[in-house]
């Protein structure tokens, strides 16, 4: 069950679909840029307070942390009253091009078979690489620090755009562009312009990207669909910007009809 | 050529006066540089101690320039960073320029007053 207040929620009865609120790219303390506050329970409390449904954890390069968060989000909704949150399987990974390409998966073994893949690209990480690009915790459901993940996942992989969306394609997952509207790590910035030909299933654009704006409106005009994310590094940036859909249930199956526009499933276009 | 010689004659502005060299520090003579926009491939082929060019203003080029032990960044075309990126290479101790030269005239003129890339 959803953990939207019911007031949030409008059910079309022929189709039993329901709003959710949805933030697909969310950062652990995997992340070396991101904070170490960024632990599973944390994110989990704040998230479902913030009024989120679903998460999706996209660490760089990496789904490490991944089902730590799905722990604790099942532990969290143990000990409520029955509201969860739906926490998908993700990830943000850097193109040779340093474009950044966020991978949702339908389940943590296609997430950790594109995670291995990848993991066996990047450069080791040594004691300066930490203290230069930060930490990169891998942490329990409960918070603990188990382990430092030993490759450089600030680094780029050595496979083009197209080749990272067909790895998460190959994965069974879905290829989104990661916040196309930012002036580094979009492909706007690092290639000039939208690669229709790479096979994206979605845009991504941030909290700042305004409705109205001509970047917004080119974007509309692409034939995909467009969802706003917090890219979260930081507790306070988790619901700074959400995505709604309409689905009959927070999955990733859901989602990727959603995504097609299939069976009235659809991604709000505010 | 020292830090502070080449910037007078680049016409740099100064964005970290708190670690920008003076000509008498005598660690700041440099002799190499380095210029891309994939800060990637920075971090693998940079020569140490090099001062780079590049139109990348975010985050990452201070921990990029850091962990590869360059000396300073010139960003080029005007380009300017925010204020953490400044503070954070202050805290590192990297010394960062602006120039509204774009980077194939910079990289010209630091060949001319002797800079070379990489060996091979």
């Amino acid at each position: 069950m959803p953990c939207s207040k019911l007031n949030d929620r409008m059910t079309l009865k022929t189709r039993r679909l329901s709003r959710f609120r949805a933030d697909l790219h969310v950062h652990t303390a995997l992340s070396p840029c991101a904070s170490d506050e960024m632990t599973p329970p944390a994110i989990v409390r704040t998230a479902m307070a913030k009024g989120l449904d679903i998460i999706a954890v996209c660490d760089h390069n990496s789904a490490g942390n991944v089902e730590a968060v799905q722990v604790a989000a099942r532990q969290q909704a143990a000990q409520s009253d029955g509201a969860t949150l739906a926490v998908l399987c993700g990830m943000e990974v850097t193109s040779a091009e340093e474009v950044h390409v966020l991978g949702l998966f339908p389940d943590l073994e296609a997430a950790h078979k594109v995670s291995d893949r990848i993991r066996g690209c990047l450069p080791p990480a040594d004691q300066e690489y930490y203290s230069f690009f930060g930490r990169q915790s891998l942490l329990s459901a409960d918070g603990e620090e188990i382990g430092l993940e030993s490759a450089s996942l600030a680094a780029a992989v050595p496979l083009p755009v197209d080749a990272v969306v067909s790895l998460i394609h190959g994965a069974g997952g879905l290829a989104i562009a990661a916040h196309v509207d930012r002036r580094s790590f979009s492909v706007y910035s690092q290639l000039g312009f939208f690669p229709r030909s790479a096979g994206f299933d979605a845009i991504e654009v941030s909290r700042r990207l305004r409705a109205e704006s001509e970047l917004w409106k080119e974007l509309r005009q692409l034939g995909l669909p467009v969802i706003r994310s917090s890219d979260s590094h930081f507790l306070d940036e988790l619901g700074t910007a959400a995505t709604e859909l309409y689905l009959c249930e927070p999955t990733f199956a859901e989602l990727a009809l959603a995504f097609a526009g299939l069976e009235e499933r659809r991604v709000v276009h505010a | 050529m020292r830090l502070a010689e080449l910037a007078q004659i680049l016409d740099l502005r100064a964005l970290t006066p708190g670690t920008a060299a003076s000509a008498e520090e005598p660690d700041s003579e440099v002799t190499r540089g380095y210029a891309s926009d994939l800060l990637s491939d920075v971090l693998a082929n940079a020569p140490r101690g090099a001062v780079l060019v590049t139109l990348q203003v975010h985050l990452n080029v201070v921990a990029v320039a850091s962990h590869a032990g360059l000396r300073a960044v010139i960003f080029s075309s005007g380009r300017l960073p925010d204020d953490e990126v400044i503070e954070r290479a202050e805290q590192e101790g990297l010394v960062l320029y602006s120039s509204q030269a774009d980077t194939f005239n910079i990289v010209g003129r630091l060949y001319e007053l002797g800079l070379r890339g990489s060996s091979t």
